[in-house]
This record gives structure tokens, sequence and C-alpha cells, in this order.
């Protein structure tokens, strides 16, 4: 792809240590920018400096802050803005690429430091009441640096216009379509099965929902039962569940890559009943590559990923009975779920690293033409050169 | 004494803040340029694109001549004319794409991808421009950034209307 190799840095703004889904994106992305022989350096903040891989540079240990419905593990400060500092001048960077810039982290810091071609990527999508982007007077000048943004979803973009009104280019986050077109359909998981994946005991993560779903939908389907990946402690889950919905459940605790991809081809149903603080939903374009029939909430980030209920059905988010409602229809019409499949994995193509990632490589592109690399602002600040400061 | 004080820090700190903004909307100009000379380059690759294509055998004579004559009028088109131009060879290479169908021949097929990358590359290309351009203009026109001159002699940069009209 390209024809000349580039030295490109990247910065994470939440802790490497931590699984989440901005972390892994930027993981995805330096091995595959790396594999296409590119030099690559992320900064992140990290708890245990032995662990990590030798394209990652630790910025300092990460503070935990309550931010978007969830903990946010974060960096800023002196110390942290030193160390950004050092990292840009000794990378001596082609292109900065900053993750969400606008929330006070060390993407944000390096914005503010650095000068020259710079990519920003805004993954959250928060709604219009948070106050999570209110300092726009102080966040313009800074996010005006960037050469190019980028979105990972329309609902992304949107949030970015309202908040700081500026447009982005929409890139979706990428999967590895591949590993899903291989899955083996494993008759343990098969039938009237509702396939759940994700850290459940988070209530934005929804499980409860398809709890309270259950009892409406045993009336028609007998059978149905609930299958559960993901990390948690499913003991103290099923405390708050009525005893008699207990043997629907089945909790299968962390699933491999491979383990996944089976699960969701094999699956009756996918669903995604997340209420929110989701920026694109990453786990339900998985499962379209898979050929899932999928049943999300119609929090903007679905509505968009299935292009409003082109390639999966939405149900109105937090509304039980509608669940209840759609999965009922899903499961009892088996032609037509099995007709789609084949649309559905065309579409997850889109968000294949090989499409994704050259995408990204393009804007990188665009904002390296005519500039000549990343240098630190205060190296070039007039007043510097007055009192003979060099930093 | 601490009133003479304050009004130096007050002064001082005013000045740092117009440095501050000028460097800002320097930093814009620059953005602009950039974000056009992207731009610029890809809609000539374009153009000469377009010419290879009247030149094969995807296009009729008389489709090779309207394409011919609006990649030329593409090129030679000044900054204020240029918007219209280029809508111009859209419109003629879209003629051109919704009869193009049944091309089979590998070269041709070739130049019909490359044409495909290209105006998907134009349109964010076109979309960085018009943000970089529109908000250089936002901050052009806030009181601190006319009252004081900020924009020195850098012409306001100019508006182009192709939001959209690529294929």
């Amino acid at each position: 792809m390209p024809l000349t190799k580039k030295r490109i840095g990247i910065v994470c703004p939440y802790g490497w240590d931590t699984p989440g889904g901005v972390r892994s994106h930027i993981d995805d992305l330096a091995q595959y920018l790396i594999a296409q022989g590119h030099h690559v350096s992320v900064l992140a903040p990290a708890i245990d400096d032995s662990t990590l891989p030798d394209y990652v540079t630790s910025a300092g240990r990460p503070i935990a802050i309550p931010y978007n419905g969830a903990v946010a593990r974060v960096l800023f400060g002196p110390i942290a803005f030193n160390r950004v500092k050092q990292w840009i001048s000794a990378g001596e960077f082609d292109l900065l690429h900053l993750h969400e810039p606008a929330i006070p982290s060390i993407s944000l810091l390096a914005c503010w430091a650095a000068e020259g071609p710079m990519v920003g990527t805004f993954h959250a999508a928060a709604n219009r009441q948070r106050v999570a982007f209110a300092v726009t007077p102080f966040l313009e000048p800074v996010i005006e640096k960037l050469s190019a943004r980028i979105a990972v979803s329309e609902a992304a973009r949107e949030t970015l216009q309202i908040h700081l009104d500026t447009d982005a280019i929409v890139v979706p986050n990428g999967i590895y379509a591949k590993r899903f077109d291989h899955a083996v359909i494993d008759s343990r998981w098969t039938g009237n099965t509702i396939g759940f994946i994700g850290r459940f005991e988070e209530p934005r993560k929804g499980l409860e929902i398809i709890v309270a779903a259950l009892p409406q939908m045993i009336s028609t389907l007998p059978d149905v039962r609930v299958l559960v990946a993901g990390p948690g402690d499913s003991e103290a889950f099923l405390k708050d569940v009525e005893p008699s919905l207990h043997n629907r459940f089945t909790f299968l605790g962390r699933i491999s890559e491979e383990e996944k991809a089976n699960f969701m081809a094999s699956v009756g149903v996918y669903v995604a009943p997340n209420t929110g603080g989701e920026s694109f939903g990453i786990i339900l374009a998985e499962a379209l590559a898979a050929g899932a029939s999928v049943v999300a909430s119609d929090i903007p980030a679905f509505d968009s990923l299935l292009a409003h209920g082109q390639f999966g059905t939405l149900f109105s988010s937090e509304d039980s009975h509608d669940l209840a409602r759609k999965i009922v229809a899903l499961l009892t019409n088996t032609e037509s779920r099995v007709d789609k499949a084949k649309k559905r994995r065309d579409y997850a193509q889109n968000f294949d690293w090989d499409v994704v990632a050259e995408k990204i490589y393009d804007v990188y592109e665009m904002a390296m033409v005519g500039r000549s690399g990343v240098t630190l602002s205060s190296d070039t600040r007039a007043w510097n050169k007055f009192i003979g400061r060099r930093s | 004494m601490t009133r003479y004080l304050i009004l130096v820090i007050v002064i001082a700190l005013f000045g740092w803040y117009l440095s501050f903004s000028a460097t800002r909307l320097d930093r814009l100009h620059h953005r602009v340029e950039t974000s056009w000379a992207n731009l610029d380059g890809l809609l000539q690759r374009r153009a000469a694109v377009a010419i290879e294509i009247a030149r094969s055998e995807i296009s009729d004579p008389a489709s090779s001549m309207l394409l011919t004559f609006a990649a030329h009028q593409a090129r030679d088109a000044n900054l204020r004319n240029r918007s219209q131009a280029e809508t111009g060879l859209s419109g003629a290479l879209a003629i051109l794409l919704e009869n193009a169908e049944g091309v089979t021949t590998s070269n041709e097929q070739e130049l019909i991808n490359e044409l495909r990358d290209l105006t998907e590359k134009i349109k964010m290309a076109i979309s960085m421009h018009v943000e970089s351009v529109n908000r250089t203009h936002m901050v052009r026109n806030k009181w601190v950034f006319k009252t004081f001159r900020l924009a020195g002699h850098a012409p306001e940069p100019i508006v182009y209307e192709f939001e959209g009209d690529v294929l």
C-alpha cells in the first residue's frame, strides 16, 4: 500500500492495562500499520510498564475518573505533560494520531504541545445534556490544530457537530472479518437461543432488559434460552433474578476469538440491549460478519451501524416488552433469518481492517501533504527566542 | 502602586492572548492552504484519469469529446470558477459511468477502479477543506480578530461549493 514508510505516533487516552473498545482499536491499528512497514509508537498510560509490547511507551499511571457512564482510566498533569513532550520530540514523527482529544487526557496534552500534521479520532457519542464537552471555548483552539478529524460513527460525528461545531470524516472501527468466515455452527448453542456478549454486570450493557423480557418470550417460545459470554460473577447476577428463570441462563465466561465466531454463527439471535455510552458497537459488526440475526437497542450508535434497521432489528431502548416482541418475531420466522445472512456478511466487510486501515491511511496522507513532520510548538514560539529559552 | 502592577499584568496577559490568537489564526490559514493543496492535487489527478478514459474504449466519440472538454475546462479554471468546472466534470463522468456497465477488459476496469478510488478520496478531501475554510471564517469574524486585524494581509479563504456534487 504505502510507497514511503512513515513514522507515526499514536496517543491512547485510556490505560493500556484495562480492556476497552478504544484501546483495542488502537492496538489493532498499530499492529496493522507495523505490518505495512511503518514505524509506529503508541503513547498510553499504563500501570505495569514491564508487560507492554515494544511499540507502546508508558506515560505514567492512569487515574480513575467517572466519565460517560463508566470509569475512565486517564492521565494528565504536569509530569504527564512533560512525558508527552519528551515522547513527541524524541519520536521525530511524520504524523500524530490522537484518539479522543476532547477529553482531559494525554491526547489533549499532545494536541496542545505539538505542531504539524495531526489527525484526531473521536469515539464518544454523548448526549447533548452531558457536560462532557462543556469546556468548548477552551477546547476550540486546541482541537482546531488537527489537520483532519475522524468520527467512528454518524453518532460520534453528530456529537462533534453539536459540541465542538466541527465536521468529521466517518471511518468506522475495524474488525477482522475473515475470522468469522470460517465459523462453525456449534449444536450446543443453536435453537431458540439468545446470545449476549459483554461485561454483564455493568447496567449499561443491558442484560437486565433481557431478563425482564424473558417471561413474555416464554409464553410463545417455551424452550427459549439465554447464553451469556463475558467476564463477571454469574452467581451474584442470578441472585436478583427470579429463581424459576435460573435454568434459562447459561454462563460461558470469557471465550476465545474463535469461540466467539462460532458462538455468533450458532445462536438463534444475537442481542445488544445496551442502554447508552456506546460509540460504535464493534460487537454488532462482528455478529453481522458471522451472519447472525441481531436485535439491538435503538441508541444512535447502533442505529447508524445497522443502517436504520436494514441489517438488524432495532427495539426501543430499555423497553423489555418491545425487545420480547422483536425477538419472538425473529425466532419464529426462521426462513427470513437465514435468507439475510449473506447480505449481513457482505455488509460487515465494510468494517474489515483491510478497508478501514486503508481509509485511515488515506486520511493520514491528506494530513501530511506539504508538511514536514511533527515538532513541539514551544520550539517555534517567538518569545522563547527573545528570552533565549530552548526546550 | 498595586493598581499599576495589576494594570501591567492585565496588559501583559492581553498581549499574550493576542499573540496566542494570532498564532491560532495563522495556523488555520496554513490548514486551509494544506487542505486546498491536497484537494487540488486529487482533482488534477481526476482530470488526468478523465482524459485517459476519454481516449479509451469505454467512451463513444461523443462522450469522449464531452469528457475531454470538461477535463480541460476543470484544469484551466481559475480559483473562482473551479467549483463550477469540477461539477461539470463530475456530471460528465457520472453519465459515462452509468453507461459503462458492460466494461470487461482489464485495462478499462482498472481506469474505472482508479476513478472510484479517487472519488472516495476527493469526497474526504472536500469535507476536510470545507471544514477548515468554515473554521477560518468563523475565527476571522470574532471581534478580537477583527478589531486587532490579526489576519494581517492573509486573504479571506474562498468558499467552494462542491460539497456533495462529486458523482
